[in-house]
């Protein structure tokens, strides 16, 4: 599903991001990256939704090479991911409906189905009630699920995390990391970078551990 | 279309701009339009009128007159005398009267008008005819008038190209007024194109709406701009008065024709949506 082959990524010399990265994440699979701050979490999740490009070495997702296919492509690969950040990046003029349902009228999506589509993944993170709300008007909880809702809105193949519970309590970082091994259930690949080791723990799955770049598989027991 | 309202100060700036733009263009255009007017009814009636010696006794009038009058070009002949004459310009400029009277001589000479057979005669024929007809002593100047005609059509071409010119210097300004315009609108959504990028959406998708708000603001500045002349050919001669007298059958306005409008609507448009499309294709790289 996702194939990482001699990663490097150099923002400014002398120091690498990226130090030949390989990895390989098969469909379905539930998968943590951790590792201190500024240990290349987030350039390598950005390096798989191509935000940014390797200095060296592919990224191969559902079997395209996301190095050799050209811009206007991208949006292709980015409709089979569903990407949740830290911070939400969520529209806080507009109501949660039409934050959610964003990523369905970009796929040109009928009217009845958008709502219908909309609703159901409102659901799935308890929020149906709370369709016509800004985001101003929910707590920080609320607002991370709102911005999961909007990720698998559209039934993505991958879904992408990053700190997505860097915000929150543990609580409700607890609750957070549920709903992804909920999503993860119904057959999507997860990948989470978090450097939560306790939620890591207490959730299991592949962990991938990086430092200065450098990409370890990681054994938490 | 929400952020039309949204960000309405600069909008409403904008539009003014590409409306006064449009108002100039419009202005001239009406102008030339009123001059190739005036030149094509002077066309029309084509006559030369030949000024005469004074003291012309009459049967060199006659001769004169004989020579005119079996011209197979010409279709009829009037003789014009200096009362008359005097009478029709009294007529046609009565603000000039007291000017002529305190003369206290009549400075008009006699005349004779030709009227022409066929408007499109070419015009060199006509210059041989007069030619000819200029050899004889007693004609002293020759009026024709096609010349004028083609002075004031060439003064209409120099308002047009005027007004072009004053015009596009002001739609160059709205283009870059509309393109900054938009990159403050891509600014301001700065964070909902981004996100628009994450989940998928095309280069197409998001720059659709920028270039629908360029185009609005052109094409409703545009027919601003419509309405702001239609009242200024209504209003400026209620301004004027009749002050000019028969000037001001030259100095006039005239509607703009359906193909000038139709212009001018799609130049709106096409002003913002060139100005959208080169901030986007500057700005929003993708």
């Amino acid at each position: 599903m996702i194939e990482l082959y001699h990663v490097w990524k150099q923002y400014q010399k002398p120091l690498w991001a990226l130090s030949d990265v390989n990895l390989s994440v098969t469909r379905g699979e539930f998968c943590f990256i951790t590792g201190p701050s500024g240990s290349g979490k987030s350039t390598l999740l950005k390096a798989i939704y191509r935000e940014v490009i390797p200095t060296e070495g592919q990224i191969i997702i559902s079997g395209i090479n996301i190095q050799r296919i050209p811009d206007h492509k991208i949006c292709a690969i980015r409709r089979q991911m569903g990407i949740v950040f830290q911070d939400f990046r969520l529209l806080f003029h507009k109501r949660v409906f039409d934050n959610v349902s964003i990523a369905l009228r970009v796929l040109g999506a009928p009217p009845r189905d958008m709502k219908r589509k909309t609703f159901i993944a409102l659901r799935m993170v308890n929020l149906q009630q709370r369709l016509w709300d800004y985001p101003s008007q929910l707590s920080y909880g609320e607002q991370q699920r709102v911005a999961i809702a909007r990720a698998i809105v559209n039934n993505p193949r991958i879904l992408l995390a990053d700190e997505p519970t860097g915000n929150l309590d543990p609580d409700l970082a607890h609750e957070i990391f549920g709903l992804f091994r909920v999503i993860n259930k119904q057959g999507t690949t997860v990948i989470i970078c978090t450097h939560d080791k306790e939620l890591i723990r207490r959730f299991g799955g592949r962990v991938l551990y990086l430092h200065e770049g450098k990409l370890h598989e990681k054994d938490v027991g | 279309m929400n952020s039309l309202w949204q960000f309405k100060i600069r909008h409403v700036f904008s539009l003014t701009i590409i409306c006064l733009s449009f108002v100039i263009v419009g202005v001239f255009l009406s102008m030339s339009n009123n001059l190739r007017f005036r030149a094509r009814e002077l066309s029309k009636n084509l006559r030369v009128v030949f000024y005469l010696h004074k003291d012309l006794t009459a049967s060199e009038r006659g001769l004169i007159d004989d020579e005119i009058r079996h011209s197979p070009l010409v279709d009829s002949v009037r003789a014009v005398g200096p009362e008359e004459a005097s009478e029709k310009f009294i007529e046609d400029f009565p603000e000039l009267k007291d000017i002529l009277l305190n003369l206290n001589i009549n400075p008009f000479p006699p005349s004779i008008e030709a009227s022409l057979k066929d408007p499109g005669l070419p015009t060199e024929k006509i210059i041989q005819f007069i030619a000819e007809v200029k050899k004889n002593s007693g004609v002293e100047d020759v009026q024709f008038n096609r010349e004028w005609a083609e002075k004031i059509r060439s003064l209409g071409r120099l308002t047009e190209a005027i007004g072009f010119f004053l015009g596009g210097i002001l739609v160059l300004a709205s283009f870059f007024i509309v393109s900054n315009v938009i990159k403050l609108n891509v600014l301001a959504r700065k964070s909902e194109i981004e996100i628009l990028r994450l989940v998928g959406a095309t280069n197409t998708f998001i720059r659709i709406p920028f270039l629908l708000e360029g185009v609005i603001l052109g094409v409703a500045g545009s027919c601003l701009s419509l309405f702001v002349v239609f009242f200024l050919i209504k209003l400026f001669p209620l301004y004027l008065g009749s002050s000019l007298g028969a000037l001001q059958e030259i100095v006039g306005f005239r509607y703009l024709t359906q193909t000038q409008v139709l212009a001018l609507i799609f130049g709106g448009g096409c002003v913002g949506f060139l100005g959208s499309l080169s901030s986007l294709a500057r700005f929003l790289r993708m």
